[in-house]
């Protein structure tokens, strides 16, 4: 299968380590691609509050240079996700509203019929490739480490925009995989919450509160690492987590490095570390690679 | 202890209508409800408010003949008079305080058509009326910052020498019974629902203000008036606006026939609610019903109305039924709904007992009579719930002081004590439940002598065995057991009255139909049923009161 | 059908047991919600349960609680929806609220922020002889919001209140907008400045918990953004948050994509220091790490494109 890759604007700017590890993955699990340079920003829901119609405008348009592509789109981003499916669910669901869009995008010798399907990688994980599938690429057992799962809430809200209901194992799809490393997945009741990234720059104690929380209650439970598939949760996670961590915790510390969807799958599937890009984060992974190193073992054929 | 002018009961549309009136005047007033105002059962009045406006073309006069009409001519022509002439003085009052109400293409109030009715007099908030009501007045509420005792108790009225003093009551949160003295006291505590089962009711909608009022001495008036509604889905008895049929909907039997047509042929699917739940029961007896149903059918008026329109009512058929109105017929039947009887009062609310007033479902004004006009609860919540405030404070201005002694909450507090104490018996529920279906067998939409006796029979038995109900939970905080088992006896005492008067009316009138008495007999029983419970022997004594005859004299009905 | 009930225990009487859950096995028809459930358990097994619940129809919004972890009313929610092949059912009192005694929460912080909200009308002048004359559609849209019932589910799983007690949280923000929205109200602007402030609008993180959650379809959070777009309209538009808005629009409208580096000296206020030093120890640490975004943004090809659509849909309002 061959998708229209929208990396996102986060993917190819602050978290390059996203990208890489993407890259290095997808060619590895011989999923086929086309990079995306004329999309544009989905709006994170930011340009949506402003002016809905036109971040949903924005979208069918990306919707539809994917459609004459005849391409399904792969995201690598849950906020790019979510503001995709909500802007598809009301278009899809209101065809003069996408007439009225279409007849904006006219002008620029664009229409959209409506056919796009848009998907995260992780739903492709689980949903294209399937768990065993999946574990069929995988080379090391990861079963040395201890993995909290976090969402990112466009990955989870709103269901019925996600297919949710539909597809329920998209619901637990960051388990599954983490399963399928051989990792143990480190349950904590904020792994569906928000971050904290969306008010970093309007309410940045409310923002680390939420950064403490979420890090400090997986580390408590056991985690050697927190994985998620949205690079806006990562920034936060991992850029103010040491900062975090100074207000609000007794010892200050926390230090769970916070990884992307394909760097773990990228550490399963036997991938040198460096090429995932561990050494771009700003909570070390070096204890997390060191037990890698020593502990994940090849898997027996 | 705790002192007010004027103590409220309930807050449903009724309760809180007083209470903002009250302060509004200055009265020192609270309101005491066992539930958040929010949560009261005004809520699920669905369909709207009936006013006939006169900027409109409208004329009050003829809403109250459609209202004596409607109540088969039982109905106090003063009261209906009073209500519906100050109908359009309230519902603008209503908008005034920030109802949302429905508007037509001017963004004038919007109408709708509802049974019983030639005009479209009934305005409305969807199919959200009652909710969209509820709420605003509670805003009103917090605006004039009412003290209001949340999730408290009423265990009984205090009556000293023939007059209301005030209440004894359980704060629910901690389990401590306080004496709450008051000038006067308005009960607005709502309808008893779960006096039968299935029934459209709240689970809180137990009778207690009939009961306290009836075991206080004061009458209850044509109890025997229990209205069922005719669209309750079959499944939990759960409510389906009369606004479905008023918006253009059809009731279709087994054989896809209109039926209405053949009973009502003028009204049709809006004739009274008592001919149409009759015309349906009727269907469903000779066999053509499906699995003790008929069909609601609302499939013609579109997607968009069903929608903006009978959105809730979408909402519930799809969550209950998993029916898309838009696209699918949904089985109703008749089923237990309001009570048109109550405490009698007069037009300003006043009870036979001095200091206490009624006003909303407990009381009985009488406006609704033999059988109540869907869309006219609502207005009588709010015309007489602010009449009874004026009426209530003006009595507290010369009500002098009564004792300050403590002796009704002691022997309260000994009452509840023991029923805490009895280590094993009865499960409330149970009880109430064996009680509610005899009441749902016998004294429904048909009854005769037989069932009646049979269903005040049983009432007796389980009064009896009100003395033999347990407890689980043995504690102070929240302790809804023990409300349960306090609400059984106001359920008992609900049912008891009901049947005494039913029992009594040998005629057909409204809502009370007898198939060994299919007759209205105005020449013997044009007249009310009071009912008391006899301070001796705590039975129910009767009594009968005439009817207020204005400027229509009775006529045979037909829809 | 079999379901089974495992709820969560709390009895300030009796504490051993608290916060354990206790599991009720039932044989109940294949229609039952959580609600006829716990009827069911409080009625005829354990009456000592504790449980608010009244109009079983979704209308009286007693019934909030959390099921599987999430908040739902359990008067909504069919035991056959939660527990698709007969898994036990988890059944636990809302969040950001004390308990009382097992489901049964203190929702007194809910109806307080309510009243922190003016939540009544407030027209100007005296009333007029008959009806306020307004459109059907203004009246019909705030149906949307009195569809509130104040179950309390948004406020139970609100991820911001968790962290901040200051958070008006989403159902008296979206009543205050059935007021704002209301052509009847005369202190719009007022209003709209009071919820610019802390605790207010942009204080929400927008992580559709309550759009999810919500039995009724009031959808919080998108009454909280159009509050947003109100205020910077009236003219509050020298906050963070409205900062944060307008550069974000017009990164995307310029480059088609966003300027992260931009967006935070924005957001920031570009005169205040304070603010983008805060930013500063993280920019040099990313610096050190290669990973700090490029300085001057990146851009798309088509961004030509990207700004004819901008300007024709605003052009649209």
């Amino acid at each position: 299968m061959k998708y229209a890759w929208w990396p996102g604007c986060v993917a190819r700017g602050a978290t390059p380590e996203l990208y890489m590890s993407t890259v290095a993955v997808l060619d590895k699990l011989g999923i086929e691609y086309e990079e995306m340079h004329d999309f544009s920003c989905t709006g994170a829901g930011v340009l949506q509050e402003r002016n809905q119609k036109l971040g949903d405008t924005l979208n069918v348009r990306n919707f539809a240079i994917a459609e004459k592509l005849g391409l399904p789109i792969m995201t690598i981003c849950s906020t790019c996700q979510g503001v995709m499916a909500q802007a598809h669910q009301r278009v899809l669901s209101n065809a003069g509203y996408l007439k009225e869009i279409n007849q904006v995008l006219a002008e620029e010798g664009l229409e959209y019929r409506g056919t796009t399907v848009i998907k995260h990688l992780l739903w492709i994980l689980v949903e294209e490739l399937g768990v065993e599938g999946l574990k069929k690429h995988f080379t090391r057992d990861l079963s040395c480490l201890s993995v909290a799962p976090f969402y990112g809430c466009y990955l989870i809200r709103p269901s019925n925009a996600l297919g949710l209901d539909k597809v329920p194992i998209r619901e637990t799809s960051l388990e599954k995989v983490i399963e399928a490393t051989g990792a143990r997945v480190i349950d904590f009741a904020g792994k569906k919450a928000c971050c904290g990234f969306p008010i970093l720059l309007i309410n940045q104690e409310n923002s680390l509160k939420m950064v403490a929380s979420h890090t400090g209650t997986a580390k408590d439970g056991g985690a050697d690492a927190m994985v998620t598939p949205c690079p806006l949760c990562h920034l936060n996670l991992d850029g103010y987590q040491s900062k975090a961590a100074k207000k609000n915790r007794p010892d200050g510390h926390i230090d769970l490095p916070i990884i992307h969807l394909p760097q773990l799958v990228g550490l399963a599937m036997g991938i040198e570390p460096r090429m995932l890009g561990f050494q771009k984060h700003i909570v070390s992974a070096k204890d997390l690679l060191e037990t890698y190193r020593a502990k994940a073992g090849a898997i027996a054929r | 202890m705790f002192e007010h002018d004027v103590l409220i009961i309930g807050a449903g549309l009724a309760g809180m209508r007083a209470a903002v009136e009250a302060v509004n005047r200055g009265a020192n007033a609270a309101v005491i409800t066992k539930v958040h105002p929010v949560r009261s059962h005004s809520n699920a009045a669905q369909g709207g408010i009936n006013a006939a406006l006169t900027d409109r073309g409208d004329d009050w006069t003829d809403h109250a003949l459609e209202t004596v009409r409607g109540s088969d001519y039982l109905a106090d022509q003063d009261a209906v008079e009073v209500m519906c002439s100050e109908a359009g003085a309230a519902l603008i009052e209503l908008e005034h305080m920030g109802v949302v109400f429905s508007r037509d293409e001017h963004g004038k109030l919007g109408t709708r058509r509802f049974g019983g009715q030639k005009a479209a007099r009934t305005f409305f908030v969807g199919a959200i009326t009652g909710q969209a009501i509820l709420h605003v007045l509670y805003e009103q509420l917090i605006k004039a910052n009412v003290r209001v005792y949340e999730e408290w108790f009423v265990t009984s009225l205090i009556v000293e020498d023939g007059v209301c003093r005030g209440a004894v009551t359980l704060d629910i949160r901690t389990g401590e019974l306080h004496t709450i003295r008051a000038k006067a006291v308005i009960n607005c505590a709502g309808g008893a629902g779960r006096v039968y089962e299935p029934s459209t009711n709240a689970l809180i909608c137990t009778g207690d203000g009939y009961a306290l009022a009836y075991r206080a001495g004061a009458p209850l008036m044509d109890m025997e008036m229990v209205q069922y509604h005719p669209t309750t889905l079959a499944s939990n008895g759960v409510l389906i606006s009369e606004a479905a049929r008023g918006e253009g909907g059809y009731l279709l039997n087994s054989k896809g026939d209109r039926f209405m047509l053949r009973y009502a042929p003028e009204y049709k699917e809006l004739a009274s609610r008592d001919v149409v739940s009759r015309s349906e029961q009727t269907e469903i007896n000779e066999g053509r019903g499906i699995d003790g149903t008929v069909l609601l059918d609302v499939r013609h008026l579109g997607r968009k109305v069903v929608e903006e329109k009978l959105g809730y009512l979408q909402e519930v058929a799809h969550d209950f039924m998993g029916i898309d109105l838009a696209e699918q017929p949904i089985p109703v039947r008749p089923g237990m709904h309001y009570m048109m009887g109550g405490i009698k009062t007069d037009i300003n609310g006043a009870t036979s007992v001095p200091g206490l007033y009624a006003a909303g479902e407990v009381a009985n004004v009488s406006v609704h009579g033999g059988n109540r006009l869907g869309a006219n609860s609502l207005l009588d919540t709010v015309v007489f719930g602010r009449r009874s405030a004026l009426a209530a404070i003006e009595y507290g201005k010369s009500a002098g002081a009564g004792s300050r002694n403590e002796d009704l909450l002691a022997s309260e507090k000994k009452r509840i004590q023991a029923l805490l104490d009895r280590p094993k018996g009865l499960r409330s529920a149970s009880v109430r439940r064996e009680l509610a279906e005899t009441m749902h067998s016998h004294v429904a939409v048909f009854r005769d002598q037989q069932g009646m006796e049979r269903a005040a029979a049983k009432v007796k038995e389980l009064k009896s065995a009100y003395g033999k109900v347990a407890v689980d939970d043995k504690g102070k905080v929240f302790n809804t057991d023990l409300i349960f088992a306090l609400e059984l006896r106001n359920v008992i005492d609900t049912a008891e009255a009901i049947c005494a008067s039913a029992l009594t009316r040998k005629e057909s009138r409204g809502a009370h139909y007898r198939v060994d008495m299919k007759k209205r007999d105005d020449a013997n029983w044009l007249k009310h049923i009071l009912v008391r419970q006899s301070a001796a022997d705590g039975d129910p004594k009767i009594d009968t009161a005439p009817v207020t005859i204005t400027r229509w004299q009775p006529v045979e009905r037909k829809y | 059908m079999q379901a089974t009930v495992r709820i969560r225990r709390f009895n300030p009487e009796q504490p051993a047991n608290n916060g354990k859950f206790q599991e009720f096995k039932l044989d109940v028809p294949d229609s039952t919600t959580v609600l006829d459930a716990l009827i069911k358990v409080r009625e005829d097994v354990d009456g000592t349960l504790g449980v608010r619940c009244s109009c079983r129809a979704s209308i009286c919004g007693s019934c909030g609680m959390r099921v599987n972890g999430q908040a739902k009313l359990a008067c909504k929610t069919k035991i056959a929806d939660v527990s698709r092949h007969g898994e036990p059912i988890t059944v636990e009192p809302m969040g950001n609220m004390p308990v009382v005694k097992d489901l049964i929460t203190d929702m007194k912080v809910f109806w307080d922020k309510l009243r922190q909200v003016e939540p009544y009308l407030q027209p100007e002048g005296p009333a007029p002889k008959g009806e306020y004359i307004a459109s059907d559609e203004s009246m019909n849209h705030l149906v949307g919001v009195m569809n509130c019932i104040m179950c309390g589910a948004c406020v139970s799983d609100c991820t911001v209140l968790a962290v901040d007690k200051n958070f008006i949280a989403p159902a008296a923000l979206a009543k205050a907008y059935r007021f704002v929205a209301d052509p009847r109200d005369s202190r719009t602007s007022q209003r709209l400045g009071v919820l610019n402030e802390s605790g207010g609008v942009w204080d929400c993180v927008r992580c559709m918990y309550c759009v999810e959650v919500c039995p009724k379809g009031v959808a919080p959070m998108e009454r909280i953004m159009k509050m947003r777009d109100l205020a910077m309209e009236a003219g509050y538009n020298n906050t963070p948050g409205a900062r944060h808005t307008e550069s974000f629009a017009s990164s995307v409208k310029s480059d088609g994509l966003l300027n992260e580096t931009k967006l935070a000296i924005d957001s920031t206020g570009i005169f205040n220091i304070p603010g983008q030093l805060a930013q500063a120890p993280v920019a040099v640490r990313a610096l050190l790490r290669g990973k700090l975004p490029p300085l001057f943004g990146h851009k798309i090809k088509a961004r030509k494109q990207i700004k004819r659509v901008f300007e024709k849909v605003e052009g649209q309002e």
